[in-house]
């Protein structure tokens, strides 16, 4: 199948493996999916922490099971990403490990305190949401699908950081302070979730042409604040005044100045050349190397697995 | 030998199992699987699989969820508004439908 063939038959789940289909295609798939996956990833590291640190066994329970889940959403993406014939599993978890492999970049900062955990629980999965309820019209059959499953399990992930956001917000005074505090340092890395205004970015003419992207970061970030910002107002949380942002009635929607975002770090980050947030990539390649004997031992032949799955 | 047949109704659909040919290869089986399970209900796709190529595990060896008490893992269980994001709500609503379906297997 040539480009414009797959330009003209874009429609969401209208290409899967048996496709023959071209390389600027599955190139551009590939990198978006192994970033998604690499994000699924670096986000349960994140949150990994807090299934020791929550305050009570319910939320330490509910930070498990979202743990596992968005290890498992990792998993569906890397094997989405894999049907491409572009790159094996095994290649894009050694890129991640090495420094190559791109992720969010609110995922290349560090949280350290329960008060936070909402900025990503709420916050950042909400924006991700946006995205991923997009992606279900993906024109790649395997992200589609993965995809049905993800955003299946991802309203209990925001739904229990509203939880989250709602107990502290209704908490102590010291409670509401740190929120506040927490919200502040976020705030800005959430409002370049969605990346710079479109006309910078390199890659969407293309992907929107052959389906892979059906809104664009503008209409999704537009469509992220509209939900959002009124919730934090309702849980009494204030909007810093930089970034500045406002509401105009006559776009019918925020709009937000961009020039009071820190766009040096989030390019540095974009290439993963920030160096507070190395630590991240470091702590889960030396989470993987810790587990390569389970990985080797699986691939074994005389190992008992793969006896039970030769069948012999 | 014995194929499962798997139909998928229109492109980017989920093959789901419909039902079984008899045939002596592959090939065979495919050319069945069109008669036998293509011809009346929409298809886009058929997959052909050989019987005993399927591994299955039932309720009777596994426990699948659902015996024990997870209610931390439901949207449902967080008494928060859902409305204000149409894609949360979605969720939600799938997996309240989820959790009725689980109900009443009891």
């Amino acid at each position: 199948m040539d480009l414009a063939t797959v330009e003209s038959r874009a429609e969401p789940r209208a290409f899967s493996p048996k496709h023959d289909l071209p390389e600027e295609y599955r190139t551009g798939a590939t990198r978006m999916l192994q970033f998604h996956a690499n994000s699924e990833i670096m986000g349960a590291y994140l949150e990994k922490p807090f299934i020791r640190q929550s305050p009570s066994l319910d939320r330490k329970l509910a930070f498990s099971a979202k743990v596992q889940d968005e290890i498992g959403h990792g998993q569906l993406l890397y094997r989405a990403a894999e049907a491409l014939g572009v790159k094996t599993r095994e290649q894009m978890l050694d890129e991640l490990a090495n420094g190559e492999g791109k992720f969010l970049n609110c995922f290349h900062y560090e949280m350290t305190d329960w008060w936070e955990t909402p900025m990503i629980a709420f916050f950042v999965d909400g924006a991700a949401m946006k995205r991923q309820a997009t992606l279900k019209n993906s024109s790649w059959e395997p992200y589609a699908h993965a995809m049905d499953k993800i955003c299946f399990e991802e309203g209990f992930h925001i739904k229990h950081g509203e939880d989250v956001l709602r107990e502290l917000a209704t908490g102590s005074k010291r409670e509401q302070k740190l929120l506040q505090e927490a919200f502040e340092e976020w705030w800005p890395r959430i409002l370049q979730f969605f990346g710079p205004t479109d006309d910078q970015s390199t890659h969407h003419d293309f992907m929107a042409k052959v389906g892979l992207k059906t809104a664009s970061n503008d209409e999704l970030r537009q469509a992220f604040l509209n939900s959002y910002v009124p919730k934090a107002e309702k849980y009494g949380l204030e909007i810093p005044d930089e970034p500045r942002i406002h509401y105009d009635e006559d776009a019918g929607g925020y709009v937000l100045e961009e020039d009071d975002l820190d766009w040096e770090e989030f390019f540095a980050i974009t290439k993963n050349d920030y160096e507070p947030g190395l630590n991240q990539i470091d702590t889960r390649a030396a989470a993987q190397e810790a587990v390569e004997w389970v990985r080797t031992s699986l691939d074994a032949s005389d190992s008992p697995a793969a006896a039970a799955a030769g069948g012999d | 030998m014995r194929y499962e047949v798997f139909r998928q109704d229109k492109p980017g659909a989920y093959h789901t199992h419909c039902g079984d040919v008899h045939a002596p290869d592959r090939e065979m089986a495919l050319l069945f699987a069109q008669i036998q399970h293509g011809r009346r209900m929409q298809t886009n796709s058929l997959w052909v699989v050989p019987k005993e190529e399927i591994g299955e595990v039932d309720t009777d060896e596994a426990a699948f969820g659902g015996t024990t008490d997870k209610a931390y893992r439901w949207a449902t269980t967080y008494n928060v508004d859902a409305s204000f994001a149409e894609e949360i709500e979605a969720s939600e609503r799938e997996q309240a439908a989820e959790e009725r379906k689980r109900g009443s297997d009891d």
